[in-house]
C-alpha cells in the first residue's frame, strides 16, 4: 500500500494525479464519441496541429492554451478552406495540414526560437511545472464532458447512428455536430501539458477504443472509457515517475498493452 | 549555385530530390485509395524501430524496415474486431508503438537523437544512404509501373475488380507494403513525422490541377523534385533546418494550389462531423 | 386537409442543377401513394427534399408538420452500441428537452410500438443483430413513436425475406386505416396496384394518379424503360438493381 501511495506524497505528483483523474473523465467521455464517430484521426490531427502554437506561447508572452487553441482554430479554419471545393478528401486535407503544423513548429523551435529541450516537453508532456491554469482548465473540460453528455448525448448519437434521419428526429444535428468538435478541441487543449501535443491520444482515444472492445452499450461504453482512462492515466503516471519518462509515452504503452490484453480476452472468450 | 558547390549539400539535394520523384506517384494512389491515415500513422509508428536501431548502431534503414512490419502486423490484428474499425486499430497501435519509440529515446541513459529522428537530417545523408533511398524509390517506382492496372481498377471501378481479375484487397495491401518502402527510403532525409509532406502535398497539388491520371502521377513527381530543390534551398539561405523546409514548400505549393478554388454549390445539407470524419 | 403538396417542384444536389423536375401531387391523410422509378431516377431526392435536406430549386411544396424518415436500415450504423428498443426511444428525442431522462412513460410507449411491429421480444437485443426485415420494423416503430401524420419510406421492402414483407404491408394497411399518410418509394409494383395512388418519376414526374391510370403499360415503359420485365400482355417486374 505504500508503495501505491508514496510516489504521491510530492506535491507535483498530487498535481500530476488531479491533472490525470480530470483528464481521464473527458477523455474517457468524449472518447466514446471520438469512437463512435470516427474522429480519431481528427483529435491526433487537432492535437499535432497546436505544436506550432505551443512553440510560440513562451516567446511571445501568451499563455499557452490560449495559444495552443489559437493553433487549432487556425488549423480548422485551414483544413475547412481546404475542404470547401471537395476536390480534396478529407483525410488528405488532414494530413497536409497536419505535417504542415509539424514541420512549422519543427521550424520555429528549432531555429526562430531555439527551443531546445522544451520540445520533448511539449510532444510528449511533462510531470512537473503544471501549473494552476492547467489544472483549472483541465477540470472545466471534466466539468463540460459530464454536462454535454448528459444535455447532447442523445443528438450526438442519434447523428451518427443514423445522420440520413436526424433531421426528421427533430434532433439538432448539425448543431450538435459542431459542438462537438469544438468540446474536443478544447479537450485536446486541456491534455496538451499532461501528454504533450503528439500523444493526445492516449487519454482521448485509446481508453475508449477498448471500452468499445467490451462494452455492449452506451452506458457501458462511457463508464468504461472513463474506468479505463483512470487507471491507465494514473498507472502511466506512476511509471513515468519511476522511470524518469515524461507521462505520455508511459500513459501510450500501458494503453496499448491494456488495449491488447481486451482483444485477447474478446478472442479467446 | 552556391547550393551544389558541397558535396554534402549536393547530396541532400540529389537525396530529397529522388525522394520527392519516389514519393510523388505514390502519393497519388495513396491518396486515390484514400489511404493518408494509414501512411502517416505508419510513419509514426515505426519510431521505436528506429529508436533501437539508432541506439544498437545500426543503420536506420533496417529499424525502420523492421518497426514498420511490426506495425502493419500489429495494426492488421487490431483491426480484425468488427467493433473496432480499422481508424481505431491504427489510432490505439499507433499511439502506444510512437510513445514506446518516444520512451525508448527519452529514457536518461540513451543519447538524445530523437528530434533528428523526427524531424530528419538531410544533410546527414551517406553515399550509402543516398544509394539507398535511389535503390528502393527504383523498386517503388517499378512496382508501381507493373501494378499500374491493378490501382486503376481498385481505385476507380472495384465493382468490376473481380471480372477483371484485380482484388481489391490485395491491391491495397500491396500499395501499403510500397508506402512502406518509400517511408523506410524517406526516414533519413524528412523523419518520422515528416515524410508524409512527401507524399500527400505533391500529389494533393497534381490532383487539383488535373483530372487525368497520367498527367497527376507525372505533375507529382516534378512537384516532389521541386519541393526539394526549392526546400533545400530555403534551407541553405535561411538557415532553417532542412527537413522542415522541404515538408513546408510541399506543403506551401499544395496549399497555394487548393486555395484559388469555385465554391461547390451546397449539395445535401450534411453535417460537419460526416465531411471530417476518417477511416471506414 | 394535404398533408403534402407540391406543385412543378424541381429540386437538385448542387443547387444549380435539377435531379428531379416537374414534381406535382399531393399526399391526403389515410392516403398511401406508392413512388415507383429506376434508381438514379428520384425516389430518394423526392423524400430528401420534403425532409428539408435539399434546396427547391423551383415550384413549390409544403408538407404540413413534421415528417417521420423511415430510412433503409442498411444505412444506419449496425455497429452502434444500441438496442432494439434504445433506437424507437429516438422517436421521442424531439419532444423530449435534452436534459431530461425518458421516463417510464416514454419507454412504455416504445415498447408498445415495438410490440405493434411485432418485435417486443426483441427489445433489448443489440440493433445490429437484427436480420434486414427485423431492423426495418424496428425504425417504422421508431417511426410510429414519432406520432407523425405523415410518414416517409425509402424502399422499406429492400432485402426483406417473404415473411417479414407480408408483416410490414399489414403495418402500412394499418397506418393507413389511422388517417396518417404514407409515401413509400419502392420497386414492387404490386405494392403500388394495392395502394392509393401511384407517382411515377424518371427525372421528371411521368404519371401520378390511382393505379389503374398511372399503371398502364406505356407509362411504366416512360418510367423504367429497359428495366421492365413483360410477359406476353402482362407487366410482370421491375429489375431491380441492390445497392451496394
Amino acid at each position: 500500500m505504500d508503495a501505491l501511495v508514496d510516489p504521491f506524497s510530492a506535491p507535483y505528483m498530487q498535481r500530476a494525479l488531479l491533472a490525470v483523474v480530470l483528464l481521464a473523465v473527458a477523455g474517457g467521455l468524449f472518447g466514446a464519441w471520438i469512437a463512435l464517430r470516427r474522429l480519431a484521426f481528427f483529435t491526433h490531427a487537432v492535437g499535432t496541429a497546436t505544436f506550432p502554437g505551443l512553440v510560440v506561447a513562451g516567446p511571445a508572452g501568451i499563455a499557452a492554451p490560449v495559444a495552443a487553441l489559437g493553433a487549432a482554430a487556425l488549423y480548422t479554419a485551414g483544413l475547412a478552406r481546404l475542404l470547401r471545393d471537395g476536390r480534396l478528401a478529407s483525410d488528405a486535407a488532414t494530413g497536409l495540414m497536419l505535417v504542415a503544423a509539424l514541420a512549422i513548429g519543427s521550424i520555429l523551435a528549432g531555429d526562430v526560437f531555439e527551443s531546445g529541450a522544451e520540445v520533448d516537453r511539449l510532444l510528449f508532456g511533462t510531470l512537473l511545472g503544471l501549473s494552476d491554469g492547467d489544472l483549472w482548465l483541465a477540470g472545466a473540460v471534466a466539468a463540460l464532458a459530464v454536462g454535454c453528455t448528459a444535455v447532447l448525448g442523445r443528438t450526438w448519437l442519434a447523428t451518427g447512428f443514423d445522420p440520413g434521419a436526424a433531421r426528421s428526429l427533430g434532433v439538432p444535428a448539425a448543431l450538435g455536430d459542431w459542438l462537438l468538435l469544438a468540446m474536443l478541441a478544447l479537450a485536446v487543449v486541456a491534455a496538451l501539458p499532461c501528454v504533450g501535443a503528439l500523444l493526445v491520444s492516449t487519454l482521448l482515444v485509446v481508453p475508449s477504443a477498448t471500452a468499445r472492445l467490451l462494452a455492449g452499450s452506451m452506458r457501458g461504453l462511457l463508464a468504461g472509457g472513463v474506468a479505463l482512462a483512470l487507471a491507465e492515466g494514473v498507472g502511466g503516471l506512476l511509471a513515468a515517475d519511476e522511470l524518469n519518462l515524461p507521462p505520455g509515452p508511459a500513459i501510450a504503452v500501458l494503453g496499448g498493452a491494456v488495449f491488447g490484453l481486451a482483444a485477447l480476452a474478446r478472442r479467446l472468450r | 549555385m552556391e547550393l551544389l558547390e558541397s558535396e554534402l549539400l549536393r547530396r541532400a539535394l540529389a537525396e530529397v530530390v529522388a525522394l520527392g520523384i519516389v514519393c510523388g506517384p505514390l502519393g497519388v494512389w495513396i491518396l486515390h485509395l484514400r489511404h493518408t491515415y494509414a501512411a502517416e500513422s505508419l510513419a509514426h509508428a515505426m519510431l521505436p524501430g528506429l529508436v533501437l536501431a539508432a541506439l544498437a548502431g545500426l543503420p536506420l534503414v533496417l529499424g525502420a524496415a523492421g518497426g514498420i512490419v511490426a506495425a502493419a502486423l500489429l495494426v492488421a490484428l487490431a483491426a480484425r474486431d468488427r467493433r473496432i474499425g480499422s481508424e481505431l486499430a491504427v489510432a490505439v497501435t499507433v499511439g502506444a508503438l510512437f510513445g514506446l519509440g518516444a520512451a525508448l529515446a527519452l529514457a536518461p541513459d540513451t543519447p538524445a537523437r530523437l528530434s533528428e529522428l523526427l524531424f530528419g537530417d538531410p544533410l546527414g545523408a551517406t553515399d550509402g544512404d543516398l544509394l539507398v533511398a535511389a535503390g528502393l524509390g527504383l523498386v517503388v517506382l517499378l512496382a508501381l509501373g507493373l501494378g499500374g492496372r491493378a490501382l486503376r481498377v481498385t481505385a476507380f471501378d472495384p465493382g468490376s475488380a473481380r471480372s477483371l481479375g484485380v482484388s481489391p484487397a490485395r491491391t491495397s495491401a500491396g500499395l501499403l507494403v510500397l508506402l512502406g518502402v518509400a517511408i523506410v527510403a524517406s526516414v533519413q532525409g524528412l523523419g518520422n513525422l515528416l515524410v508524409l509532406a512527401l507524399l500527400v502535398a505533391p500529389a494533393a497539388a497534381a490532383l487539383r490541377a488535373s483530372d487525368r491520371l497520367v498527367v497527376q502521377l507525372r505533375l507529382a513527381a516534378v512537384l516532389g523534385a521541386v519541393s526539394g530543390v526549392a526546400g533545400m534551398a530555403l534551407s541553405y539561405y535561411a538557415d532553417v533546418a532542412a527537413g522542415p523546409s522541404v515538408a513546408l514548400v510541399a506543403c506551401a505549393l499544395a496549399v497555394a494550389g487548393s486555395l484559388p478554388g469555385r465554391r461547390r454549390a451546397v449539395g445535401v445539407r450534411r453535417g460537419p462531423i460526416e465531411g471530417l470524419a476518417g477511416g471506414r | 386537409m394535404s398533408l403534402v403538396e407540391a406543385r412543378d417542384l424541381a429540386t437538385g444536389y448542387d443547387g444549380l442543377r435539377a435531379a428531379l423536375r416537374g414534381v406535382t401531387f399531393t399526399v391526403q391523410e389515410g392516403q398511401a401513394i406508392a413512388v415507383l422509378g429506376p434508381n438514379g431516377g428520384g425516389k430518394t431526392t423526392l423524400l430528401r427534399v420534403l425532409l428539408g435536406e435539399l434546396a427547391v430549386l423551383a415550384g413549390t411544396c409544403t408538407v404540413a408538420g413534421r415528417a417521420a424518415y423511415v430510412a433503409q436500415s442498411g444505412r444506419a450504423r449496425l455497429d452502434f452500441p444500441v438496442s432494439a428498443l434504445d433506437v424507437v426511444l429516438m422517436g421521442a428525442y424531439a419532444r423530449t428537452s435534452p436534459w431530461r431522462r425518458l421516463g417510464r412513460a416514454e419507454r412504455a410507449r416504445a415498447t408498445a410500438m415495438l410490440d405493434r411491429v411485432g418485435l417486443a421480444g426483441r427489445a433489448g437485443e443489440r440493433f445490429g443483430t437484427l436480420s434486414g426485415g427485423q431492423r426495418q420494423r424496428v425504425l417504422i416503430a421508431r417511426a410510429l413513436l414519432q406520432d407523425a401524420p405523415l410518414l416517409l419510406l425509402d424502399e422499406p421492402f429492400t432485402g426483406v425475406d417473404r415473411a417479414s414483407e407480408a408483416e410490414l404491408l399489414a403495418i402500412l394497411d394499418e397506418l393507413r386505416a389511422e388517417g396518417r399518410g404514407l409515401l413509400v418509394s419502392t420497386h414492387d409494383i404490386e405494392h403500388a396496384r394495392r395502394w392509393d395512388r401511384v407517382l411515377c418519376l424518371n427525372g421528371v414526374q411521368i404519371a401520378f394518379g390511382p393505379p389503374g391510370e398511372a399503371l398502364t403499360p406505356q407509362i411504366l415503359h416512360a418510367t423504367y424503360g429497359e428495366e421492365l420485365v413483360t410477359l406476353g400482355e402482362e407487366t410482370v417486374a421491375v429489375h431491380a438493381h441492390h445497392h451496394d
